[in-house]
């Protein structure tokens, strides 16, 4: 207890004179209270990364996951050199940017949106219903997209035959991309817009008041309040976000694939369950595993760098 | 929208009326475009699955009968399902919550020295990992294998993606004078934490209890692979069972039987039930935790 | 510190465990059984009661029915799995190849405790033949079923509409097209709606090649024999491994399924649409029936109880009136009635004879018959020495097939319905006998030796077979989808030439290679 007693006002960091040791007895308390999680880590998560080595050697189960013969960037290669290749990356990054570009602002407007709401009971309704559709189970949305889209009997699919679309959209190259976006953001908006809510809960309420008598109009209230409160929130899951920008769900794409949008719909995951997965490939699924992830990381790296410099915030 | 009452609208600036009548048939807009599918599965899980997929129910049900969740509920695997669900949800979000709030915590401390490393070590996880085999061999030799601790401890015990959030919400929340002034007092940092941060962040332990909540609640991954005494099994692991059950032959009579047309008839009433049957309770929950996302209902509790 | 924790791991191997019994003296044995979804618990079986004990065993069983693929590579990486399992292909030749070690080699075992299996070599010596590995070992049995017809997927047609019509059956694919458009432009259900016929449906083609009740059947008018329905395109032609895929005949028939779909007579939700979807709509409404012309298993189960009347099989078509290629069907007598990899028994297992002898029960000729339509008195009754009558569903709502997937391991199982057996088979399967009538014909003049592909006899080595899985899904990728692309918009004749030269890139003719030489070695082992 002494130690923190001892009110160092200066923040550590800034501080010089301080050793290692020093801060470590000034903060044990702090490193009691982180070591769970590391020791958790540690044990499940870092433990395991061995497997990683797999990528680059052949998998021989007699001798162990690191015992089989080394093969070098030969899966690499292998991956790189399908003729699939490029088709896998062009459709993979183009369903996960549009993803981000539409799904990753939608949460927040909603937010912003329920937020303006004051009749209690009408937000209350309007936000357990946007929350729903996170706990459909992806089977039961892609049946439900293939009944609703029915050219012949779907609401959406007359619907939009009476707005000139014509023809059965789950069999066009075109409209695949939209209609995973769309049903992507209609089913996660309401659970993505929770974080937001939370951190709009927290301002202040003084600083309305001062608005009001300031005779600011609402949406100088959303531009001046509450937009600022969320910002710090929204930088940091853009930073993850663009962490993943070579990944997209594996089971919706799989189970929306049908032989017309196949150009369109087969990416990085659904190949290497193909190859992979189903045929016992461990060391190539490790090797383009490693691939994505490499790539996801990098840009999680440079995007936490530009936030960085940008609004001094990061992820580290 | 009767609470609204008409005083208020005059009194309101030409501008503002016009953003409220906005707000609100964009709020009715959004409303009906999300309930209307959510209303569809409800009528599809008591309408005549044949009806259904010719698309004649639309708005009211067809051909009304219940024999998909008396399927759900003759099998007596779903109440054992529904227990042990509930039990790690429970159990294992309060561990995720007992490591996760304090380690995010500390990270958020400006003057912890090891904290911008710490972070990456935590966050390199999210990225890099050994794949399946190697924490699967992990956990059989942890005697995880087939008990119901690997529910509760495994990698995703502490979540990175849960640990960010709350580190940025303590961060941006709790005002570092406040610190100063609990210092002061002579408050250790187990006492802040405990009496001043925790009650001040209800909000975001809320958000990230729920997100463990559900992700404890929708894993069936885990059971999936690590589980193989039936009773230990959750709830989505039976529920998809008996969708499966169901669903014959959805390949095509592909291992050479006869196509069970009296089963395959009902298989997709069974899978909408299956969404109400499976979400319902975690819905329940929602409006409980929604208070918490009030405004300045934080402030408040700690005035009050 | 992760370094030392890595050799710990590393370090950590499971022992073999000493055989544990039960107070009664049976040895205990864990199982696994990879059973349809639709099956009851295990426990509930009375015969598999009966068969434990016979064998002086009690097998604590893990039932699985979904996601095994997922579940397995944990498992045998882990070289953590249960002393027998069972299912179809539970597990492939492919484990065999790379979990060298994990699975008993059964040749002793049987030799010294397995009489039934014995047997069913001698009687089929092509179980034999399947349950061989390249090694000479024997990992995985086989089974044989017996009962199931030469193809699962027949064609059927509306005869009332063609009867209303007043038009015949068709017997080529111009025959074919007129009666589609009659059907279309027609109101052949005489409903007074002349809109709302479908003339043609076929169900959803997966992305990773062609299977049953699927359009690809039409190829046997241009005389080529595929099996299973198509798969991925390869086939064999007077001894020779081809592809259809690259074939000009394929071709033709895409122009064929071109013209039809141009023309509004394919539903144009068949490539969209899902199987349930697929079954739903063939169903009608009522008495009023939606489809004309179309595939499947079994009149009932394709189109319900209530319209099942209507239709009628027919006999495969030929391509033109002047054609004179000898017509063909896809053949899959094969896949329906023997299987490879049925049971095997890990080499870890406590009590290897134990478990053999169980395996063993199972081959037994009335045990089998158990397995396949379930126990006898509630399922099967025993009308005399060797013969048995198979019985109608408790529940008469129920249908026969669903009755036996409910109440057995049915065709999952590992069996031996030996030929000396009588058996009276339930409706269904009479159903089935009776509708095929019309392709028996075609059957018959089947050159078995050198136009039916024996893909399943066919045993790679790891090298080959991971080489070929990466040809055929780059391969597939391109070819399932070019048909969609082709049958749906056309285009078919600007692009073959390109589209040929991609696939022979991308590796199918070294693909082509590869089965041919072990087709040559699996000739050569099966004359000898």
């Amino acid at each position: 207890m002494a130690f923190t007693q001892v009110s160092k006002t200066k923040t550590a960091s800034r501080s010089k004179r301080e050793t290692v040791l020093s801060t470590f007895r000034r903060d044990y308390q702090l490193w009691l209270m982180i070591f769970p999680a590391i020791i958790c880590v540690i044990i499940f998560n870092y433990v395991p990364m061995y497997g990683i080595q797999l990528a680059f050697r052949e998998y021989d189960f007699t001798a162990g996951l690191t015992g089989g013969e080394w093969a070098g960037l030969k899966y690499f290669e292998q991956f790189f050199n399908s003729h699939l290749f490029w088709d896998l990356i062009r459709n993979t990054l183009l369903i996960s940017i549009t993803t981000i570009v539409v799904g990753f602002p939608a949460p927040i407007a909603l937010a912003l949106l329920v937020n303006q709401i004051r009749w209690k009971r009408g937000k209350r309704i309007l936000q357990t219903t946007v929350y729903l559709p996170h706990f459909i189970s992806i089977v039961v949305l892609v049946g439900l997209l293939n009944v609703m889209l029915s050219p012949n009997t779907g609401v959406l699919g007359l619907l939009l035959a009476k707005l000139g679309v014509e023809g059965n959209l789950l069999a066009s190259v075109t409209a695949f991309v939209p209609i995973y976006v769309l049903s992507d953001v209609w089913q996660h908006v309401g659970w993505n817009s929770i974080i937001y809510l939370a951190a709009l809960a927290s301002v202040d309420p003084q600083l309305y008041d001062a608005a009001k008598i300031d005779g600011a109009n609402k949406w100088q209230i959303i531009r001046n309040i509450e937009i600022p409160a969320i910002i710090p929130t929204i930088i940091i899951l853009l930073i993850l976000n663009m962490g993943s920008v070579i990944s997209t769900g594996f089971e919706k794409i799989f189970l929306m694939q049908n032989s017309l949008n196949l150009p369109i719909s087969e990416v990085i995951e659904t190949y290497v369950y193909k190859t992979g997965i189903v045929s016992n490939q461990f060391s190539y699924a490790a090797a383009i595993g490693l691939f994505n992830t490499l790539i996801n990381f990098t840009m999680l790296v440079i995007v936490n760098t530009i936030a960085k410099r940008v609004a001094r915030i990061s992820l580290w | 929208m009767a609470s609204i009452s008409i005083d208020k609208i005059k009194a309101k600036k030409p501008k503002d009326l016009l953003f409220d009548t906005f707000i609100i048939f964009f709020c009715l807009f959004i409303f009906f475009v999300v309930a209307y599918p959510i209303f569809f599965i409800v009528i599809a899980s008591i309408s005549d699955p044949t009806f259904v997929s010719t698309g004649q129910v639309l708005f009211l049900p067809k051909g009304f009968s219940l024999f998909g969740y008396e399927q759900i509920f003759a099998d007596t695997r779903v109440w054992i399902g529904y227990r042990n669900t509930l039990f790690y949800a429970l159990f294992g979000t309060f561990i995720n919550l007992l490591f996760t709030l304090p380690a995010a915590y500390v990270l958020s401390r400006q003057e912890f020295r090891a904290r911008r490393f710490l972070m990456f070590f935590f966050i390199f996880t999210m990225f890099f990992n050994g794949g399946l085999i190697p924490t699967y061999m992990l956990m059989r030799d942890l005697s995880l294998v087939d008990t119901p601790w690997v529910f509760i401890f495994n990698p995703l015990t502490v979540n990175v993606f849960n640990l960010i959030i709350t580190r940025t919400f303590f961060e941006n929340n709790i005002p570092h004078e406040m610190f100063e002034a609990a210092t002061m007092d002579g408050c250790s940092h187990f006492k802040f934490f405990s009496t001043i941060v925790l009650p001040l962040s209800k909000a975001v332990t809320a958000v990230i209890g729920l997100y463990y909540l559900v992700g404890h609640w929708n894993n069936f991954f885990t059971g999936l692979i690590y589980i193989r005494d039936y009773n230990l099994q959750p709830l989505q692991i039976v529920l998809r069972d008996i969708l499966l059950s169901n669903q014959v032959f959805a390949e095509g009579a592909g291992s050479g039987g006869t196509g069970g047309g009296y089963a395959q008839r009902y298989a997709d009433q069974v899978k909408y039930g299956v969404i109400i049957v499976s979400s319902l309770p975690v819905l329940v929950l929602y409006p409980f935790i929604q208070k918490y996302f009030e405004k300045g209902v934080l402030i408040g509790s700690v005035k009050g | 510190m992760i370094i030392s924790l890595v050799t710990i791991v590393a370090c950590s191997n499971n022992s073999a465990t000493e055989p544990q019994e039960t107070e009664d003296g049976k040895t205990i044995l864990t199982g696994l059984i990879l059973k349809h979804a639709l099956t009851k618990e295990v426990a509930e079986m009375e015969w598999l009661a009966e068969a434990e004990e016979r064998a002086g065993v009690e097998i604590q069983w893990e039932e699985v029915s979904a996601d095994w693929d997922q579940k397995k590579g944990a498992m045998l990486a882990g070289g953590d799995i249960p002393d027998i399992i069972i299912g179809p292909g539970a597990i492939s030749d492919a484990d065999f190849a790379q979990f060298t070690g994990v699975f008993e080699d059964l040749s002793p075992l049987i030799e010294e405790h397995g009489p039934n299996i014995q047997a069913m070599f001698e009687e089929q010596p092509l179980t034999e033949v399947l349950s061989t590995y390249p090694d000479g070992a024997i990992y995985g049995l086989s089974k044989y079923q017996r009962f199931w017809p030469e193809t699962a997927t027949m064609q059927f047609i509306n005869q009332d509409w063609l009867d209303n019509l007043g038009l015949e059956v068709p017997t080529n694919w111009d025959e074919l097209f007129d009666v589609l458009m009659a059907f279309k432009e027609e109101d052949a259900n005489g409903n007074g709606d002349p809109n709302d016929e479908i003339p043609m449906d076929f169900a959803p083609i997966g992305e990773g090649g062609f299977g049953f009740f699927q359009p690809t059947v039409l190829l046997g008018s241009t005389g080529m024999t595929i099996v299973g329905g198509g798969g991925q395109g390869y086939f064999l032609e007077d001894g020779e491994v081809k592809n259809f895929f690259i074939d000009e005949r394929y071709k033709e028939f895409v122009i064929f399924m071109n013209k039809l779909y141009a023309n509004g007579l394919i539903n144009d939700e068949a490539f969209t649409q899902d199987y349930s979807q697929y079954q739903a709509v063939a169903r009608g409404e009522g008495d009023v029936a939606k489809i004309g012309y179309t595939f499947g298993w079994e009149k009932t189960d394709r189109f319900g109880l209530n319209i099942a009347d209507q239709y009628q099989t027919f006999a495969p078509m030929q391509q033109s009136a002047d054609s004179d290629d000898e017509v063909s069907w896809t053949y899959d007598y094969n896949q329906l009635n023997y299987g490879v990899n049925f049971a095997q028994i890990s080499s870890q297992a406590s009590d290897k004879e134990a478990a053999m002898r169980f395996i063993n029960e199972l081959y037994d000729p009335e045990v089998s018959l158990q397995v396949l339509f379930g126990s006898i008195g509630p399922n099967i009754e025993k009308t005399g020495d060797q013969s048995y009558k198979i019985l109608p569903p408790e529940d008469e709502e129920m249908d026969p097939g669903t009755w036996k997937w409910t109440s057995s391991w049915a065709d999952n199982g590992p069996m031996f319905i030996s030929d000396e057996i009588d058996v009276e088979l339930p409706v269904d399967m009479q159903d089935v006998e009776a509708q095929q009538e019309p392709f028996k014909q075609v059957f018959e003049n089947l050159d078995q030796e050198n136009d039916v592909f024996p893909g399943m006899m066919l045993k790679y080595s790891q090298e080959d077979q991971n080489q070929m899985t990466l040809v055929n899904t780059d391969f597939m990728n391109i070819a399932i989808a070019k048909f969609g692309e082709w049958v749906t918009s056309g285009g078919i004749e600007e692009e073959w030439d390109s589209y040929v030269q991609q696939v022979e890139q991308i590796g199918l003719p070294s693909n082509i290679e590869i089965i041919q030489t072990y087709y040559d070695d699996y000739i050569q082992q099966i004359s000898e």
